[in-house]
């Protein structure tokens, strides 16, 4: 279903309606065994040419049926010939129990690391109109370039992944000092902690517990490595932030764990007078501890690609809550 | 330290329940373990429950705190439809399901269970929040009420609300003998009359189509919209509850309440605000507005029919009369059509259509809005060329909305064909939609009752309603029969050609 495509916008475009033509042909509209397209966002994709592409296509198409988008996909890199080149096809699947098939549109640009600049600008030409733009950037590279801001630019928001980077506080610094200059970002790291910080506030949706929360707290959170990576700062900044906002006063220690893996998120304690919450992670479950010893475990599935960006996907503007910790993260 | 939770982040968390005891009469029963117990399990699946949470199971069977478990373990693990099942997920939930033996109209049992909520609460710091959920017999909710009256469990340190499944009543005078009944342990805004359609998605969602857009509301009354068709067609028999059934009907069982309700949804005024009593303050306007029929003009407005034997998906099925459980000369009927009008300035002269019947050629529920023709027909006659708009909210299954119009067919010819433009919850929102259950149980424990139904709501209902009943069962006509796997008896079809409408085929 794929065709190549010249390089110019309504070229672009055209093919992509060729595409429905194509398909419309295939389908039996009268019978309700056509083809529905579905668009609720566009998501344009910036990953370098060694980027695991197999894969992402996988994520991607995992994606479409919750959030179905016109993707673009700009894989720069080595030079290709030519400098720009792209193809249009359609992600299909025939939901369970029905006859029609739902599809979405994919745009593939691949192009030279001269011709990036050239191709965020015909991505930004071929979204469809008046829907939410959202970019992924899979190419940390990418971040400390002018087409970062180009990328910016043409999106509502721009979704990053700070793991890759070999120092999580430096990256910190830079994504704050983004975010800092007005741009709306969203970091996979952060989308990491999302069930323990879930955990830990259903734990604290219970008036008595917070009664019972004193006026100085100590806050613990374990990872594997020496380092602490990106997501345990953002726990501990995001758990301290929280309760000097309602007036307790925090002690944070991020601590090394020997018996986690490099760069995993072990634990987290919050200790104080009458309190302990004891929260950990392993074999596919999250679990927490109280200080009365009552327990809860709830499922805490391997962050994936997809279940990641499956929820950032859900977020087209600011997220303040981010914005604050990641604020708080870069200065620890 | 303040009692908000700093750790709240609105964006991300759905909302979370406070901490509370829910206390299930009738706890072995089908309801609890077909949709209660699943639903809850889901909700603890997705950490939406409170930490301060348990369930107290409360029903004749002598059985151990563990022997409950076990059976509703099996219940979740059969019935939960598209949930994984997890050990450690269940084990953790597990720890907050107790259980307690008693007879509904046994005193001391109302005071053993406020022994026992005293411990749970020492135990989950369930903050002295009760909800009592009544999914039991219609005919015990008086007792059941009258007992936890007595054992003053109706109050307390924390908030005591009351779930009642419906029916409510099977008339006008025994639902406000029941609300009253439940007045002298609850407060009205503490009583909540689960009506499981409402919390469907799709309903949800005909509020936020109607007043989050603006493009249709202009459209939304009588110079715009000829007629409405709302349709629950469900293709099963009365499936082993046929001496239930047969007690009910299609009038009392699926009109009385589930189809006004998506009726009153459809059609009421925009509320000042989405707080649940502005909501349901329209709601019950609009039930309130509904012309109830003089004698007169029952049985030319109104067609009940019962289906005979017939074939279903090329396999015999049996008719109501040799179904198990009913009587051979019963008149319950199976089917049911009304015509109402709404007497206000919106809708005034449109007639809203609505049917519901067991073993019709699917299961289908849909609202059809069919709005004027155009004035002028300036393309040639052919009756293609002049099919009206049409405005589909399917509400099950394959939820979603569509626009039907017309379009050019490609060619020389001025030929019209009709095209529909659809918008699918599916395609559009791939993510699961929570139960119906899942919905109503976390509005109750948040204490969110604007998809629940009002005791003033009930009596609307039932005032329309019950001069129909009355009037069939006093008419000496027999129920007209349709065979199974038919769209109903003749007579719903003449009564629409009267004002010169056809029932959609959905």
């Amino acid at each position: 279903m794929a065709s190549a495509a010249a390089l110019s916008p309504d070229r672009i475009l055209r093919d992509l309606a060729n595409v429905w033509v194509t398909l419309g042909k295939q389908g039996q509209p009268e019978t309700g065994m056509g083809v529905l397209r579905a668009c609720s966002l566009n998501l344009v994709v910036v990953a370098e040419e060694t980027d695991e592409f197999q894969a992402l296509g996988e994520t991607l198409a995992a994606l479409m049926p919750e959030h179905p988008a016109r993707t673009i996909v700009i894989r720069y890199g080595a030079a290709p010939q030519p400098e720009l080149s792209a193809r249009v096809f359609a992600q299909c699947w025939m939901p369970f129990g029905q006859r029609r098939q739902i599809c979405c549109e994919q745009i593939e640009i691949a192009a030279s690391e001269k011709a990036l600049d050239d191709a965020l600008s015909l991505a930004g030409a071929v979204t469809a109109a008046d829907l939410p733009v959202i970019a992924w950037c899979r190419s940390p590279r990418l971040m400390d370039r002018d087409g970062f801001r180009k990328l910016a630019g043409l999106a509502r928001r721009v979704i990053v992944d700070t793991a890759p980077f070999s120092h999580a506080k430096a990256s910190l610094a830079r994504l704050a000092e983004l975010v800092g200059q007005g741009l709306s970002l969203g970091d996979l790291s952060w989308t990491r902690i999302s069930r323990w910080r879930g955990m830990i506030a259903q734990t604290f949706e219970n008036r008595e517990r917070l009664a019972r929360v004193p006026g100085e707290v100590r806050i613990r959170v374990r990872f594997g490595g020496k380092e602490a990576p990106a997501t345990a700062r953002y726990l501990g900044a995001w758990i301290a932030e929280s309760l000097k906002a309602a007036g307790i006063q925090v002690t944070l220690t991020l601590s090394s764990d020997a018996s986690a893996a490099q760069g995993e998120l072990s634990g987290a304690e919050l200790d104080g007078a009458g309190l302990r919450v004891e929260l950990s992670s392993g074999n596919g479950r999250l679990r927490v501890k109280m200080e009365d010893g009552l327990e809860h475990c709830a499922s805490h599935p391997p962050a994936t690609d997809y279940l990641l960006m499956r929820e950032e996907l859900g977020i087209v503007g600011r997220d303040p809550v981010f914005e604050r910790t990641l604020r708080a993260a870069a200065a620890l | 330290m303040t009692l908000a939770n700093p750790f709240r982040d609105d964006l991300r968390f759905e909302r979370r329940v406070p901490e509370c005891a829910l206390v299930i009469f009738g706890a072995t029963g089908d309801l609890n373990r077909r949709k209660l117990m699943p639903a809850l399990y889901r909700l603890a699946y997705d950490r939406r429950l409170s930490a301060g949470f348990a369930v107290i199971g409360v029903s004749r069977t002598p059985m151990s705190d563990d022997q409950f478990r076990e059976k509703m373990r099996d219940a979740v693990q059969h019935f939960s439809e598209d949930t994984e099942f997890s050990p450690e997920v269940w084990d953790a939930f597990a720890r907050c399901l107790y259980y307690l033996p008693g007879d509904i109209g046994d005193a001391d049992a109302y005071s053993r269970l406020a022994a026992k909520l005293a411990e749970i609460d020492k135990t989950h710091h369930t903050g002295g929040n009760v909800l009592f959920y009544l999914s039991t017999q219609p005919s015990q909710y008086a007792p059941a009420v009258r007992g936890l009256g007595g054992a003053d469990l109706g109050q307390g340190s924390g908030w005591r609300r009351l779930v009642v499944e419906k029916p409510f009543g099977h008339d006008l005078a025994s639902a406000r003998a029941l609300s009253e009944q439940l007045h002298h342990v609850f407060r009205e805004s503490d009583v909540y009359r689960i009506d499981h359609y409402l919390g469907k998605e799709t309903v949800q969602n005909i509020l936020a189509f109607r007043f989050a857009n603006g493009i249709f509301e202009p459209l939304w009354n009588r110079r715009y919209v000829n007629h409405v068709q709302i349709t629950a067609a469900e293709s099963i028999g009365v499936e082993g509850r046929g001496a239930y059934y047969q007690e009910a009907g299609a009038l009392a069982d699926m009109i009385q309440n589930h189809l006004l309700q998506v009726m009153a949804t459809m059609a009421m005024e925009p509320s000042a605000s989405f707080q649940a009593d502005a909501v349901r303050d329209e709601r019950s306007k609009l039930l309130r507005s509904i012309r109830p029929m003089k004698p007169g003009e029952i049985l030319s407005n109104s067609v009940l029919g019962q289906y005979g034997p017939g074939r279903v998906g090329g396999a015999p099925v049996p008719g109501f009369h040799q179904e198990p459980g009913v009587e051979p000369q019963s008149r319950t009927e199976t089917y049911a059509a009304v015509t109402f009008f709404i007497e206000n300035w919106r809708w005034a002269g449109v007639p809203f259509y609505l049917r519901s019947g067991k073993r019709l050629p699917k299961r289908v529920s849909e609202i059809a809005i069919q709005f004027n023709a155009a004035p002028l027909a300036i393309f040639n006659g052919a009756a293609e060329n002049t099919a009206p708009n049409l405005l589909i909210v399917r509400i099950q299954p394959e939820e979603g909305i569509s626009l039907k119009f017309l379009s050019k067919r490609p060619g020389s010819g001025m030929n019209l064909r009709p095209v529909s433009m659809d918008f699918s919850y599916g395609s559009s929102f791939g993510e699961r939609s929570p139960s119906a259950y899942e919905t109503l149980l976390l509005d109750a424990m948040l204490g969110d009752a604007t998809l629940y139904t009002r005791q003033d709501m009930v009596e609307a209902s039932w005032a329309v309603v019950e001069p129909i009943q009355k009037a069939w069962r006093e008419s000496n006509t027999d129920l007209p029969a349709y065979p199974a796997g038919s769209w109903g008896p003749p007579a719903a079809d003449e009564m629409l050609a009267r004002r010169g409408h056809v029932w959609r085929k959905p």
